[in-house]
């Protein structure tokens, strides 16, 4: 069954149809939430929202983009915005950690390279993250990321730019493993 | 043309690398499932409806009145009546707003603690913050299910389910949690909590005092 067929099916309230919608994009969405979250607990959170939302405005989706672009764009509001309270959340905690802590800051070793990645990839900014996980580690296109995102192709590939670029000064001890 | 910063090694050797960033676990479809089935079940059935607003408004006011009773008394604060007078107008001209975003923020403060409480279930947060934060949410809960609020069934036994999870985080103890703390998640996981409190937070933009749904 063609998914234009299937879409028709879910909105007339077939409910086999929306469990064969969900297996059909499931994986991508939970893959995509759990590489920005990075959590299992938020990444299911997030996963669920964003289906118990398309569900729910499947009448506005008019089809001039494909189901997928769609779902990603809901995928990836879901996320940021879900991602920005926790952080705002935790930001808060840290805050009044920190003003308890201070002269307790310790030296801790130097990092194997795979924390050192991900420490450069956490501190990425927001969008730079965002287009880079999605390109670079879970392999959507510009065309994808912008539609998602609601910015231009361009845009996508000058973030991606600009990530790798900061990356690459923040991983500089490593230079030896990709010249050789 | 290449960029100035290109370099086509390193962008291959940091894709390669970058894999091992969040790598997913197998995707949980089953678990996702039955709670996706169960917050759309409930989703069109916890509808507040106006009747419904005002009382969770009644209990905001009250929250809010209490407040503003502490702040506004003190030891060279005006005499009691026109302090009284004083309160009265304060509600009286925030109540209209206060209904307006009382519940979603209600709503929305809670989801955001215990999302934020499930996230952090094994880190080292603060366990004496965290209890006193689910100590203010829980006295707005049962605010809420003393009001007329309540009467809805499926609404008074979301906020039973939040009562239940927020005493029993208020009640842990800093000194030994791990253990209670998973429990506890456990507990939420099992009675589906969360995706409940969201099915109840209205769809759509909500006032940035709210600080968003998700």
């Amino acid at each position: 069954m063609d998914e234009s067929t299937l879409i028709a099916r879910v909105r007339a309230g077939d409910s086999a149809a929306e469990r064969a919608l969900y297996d059909a994009h499931v994986d991508r969405v939970y893959r995509l939430a759990f590489r920005l979250a990075g959590d299992d607990a938020l990444a299911q959170d997030f996963t669920q929202e964003t289906f118990i939302r398309a569900f729910d405005r499947l009448g506005s989706f008019r089809g001039d983009a494909a189901f997928s672009t769609w779902l990603h764009t809901i995928t990836t509001t879901v996320v940021l915005n879900g991602l920005r309270k926790v952080k705002r959340f935790r930001q808060r905690e840290a805050d009044i950690d920190d003003a308890h802590e201070i002269g307790t800051m310790q030296r801790h070793a130097e990092p194997d390279l795979k924390a050192r990645l991900k420490k450069a990839i956490d501190e990425l900014p927001e969008g730079y993250r965002t287009v880079f996980v999605m390109h670079d580690v879970e392999g959507y296109t510009h065309e994808e990321i912008g539609a998602a995102l609601g910015v231009e192709t361009g845009t996508s590939k000058a973030q991606l730019s600009r990530a790798r670029a900061k990356l690459r000064v923040a991983l500089a001890d490593f230079a030896g493993e990709w010249t050789t | 043309m290449m960029q100035e910063h290109e370099d086509p090694k390193f962008d291959q050797w940091l894709k390669d690398r970058a894999q091992s960033y969040h790598s997913p676990l197998p995707t949980p479809r089953e678990e996702m499932w039955k709670r996706i089935e169960e917050a759309r079940r409930t989703k069109h059935v916890i509808e507040l409806r106006p009747w419904m607003r005002w009382a969770v408004a009644a209990a905001a006011v009250l929250a809010l009145g209490i407040g503003i009773g502490r702040w506004t008394a003190g030891p060279v604060g005006p005499s009691p009546d026109s302090g009284g007078t004083r309160v009265a107008i304060e509600i009286d001209s925030l109540a209209d707003q206060a209904y307006e975003v009382a519940a979603t923020q209600y709503l929305s403060r809670t989801e955001t603690f215990l999302t934020a409480f499930r996230a952090d279930a094994n880190r080292s947060a603060n366990t004496g913050r965290l209890a006193r934060q689910a100590r203010d949410l829980l006295t707005t809960t049962q605010l809420m299910l003393d009001s007329p609020a309540a009467n809805d069934p499926r609404l008074r036994s979301l906020l039973g389910d939040l009562e239940l999870v927020l005493t029993q985080i208020s009640l842990l103890n800093p000194l030994e949690n791990g253990r209670d703390r998973d429990l506890i998640t456990d507990g939420m996981n099992q009675s589906n909590v969360l995706p409940k409190l969201r099915s109840a937070i209205p769809a759509g933009p909500v006032p940035a005092r709210t600080q968003g749904a998700l």
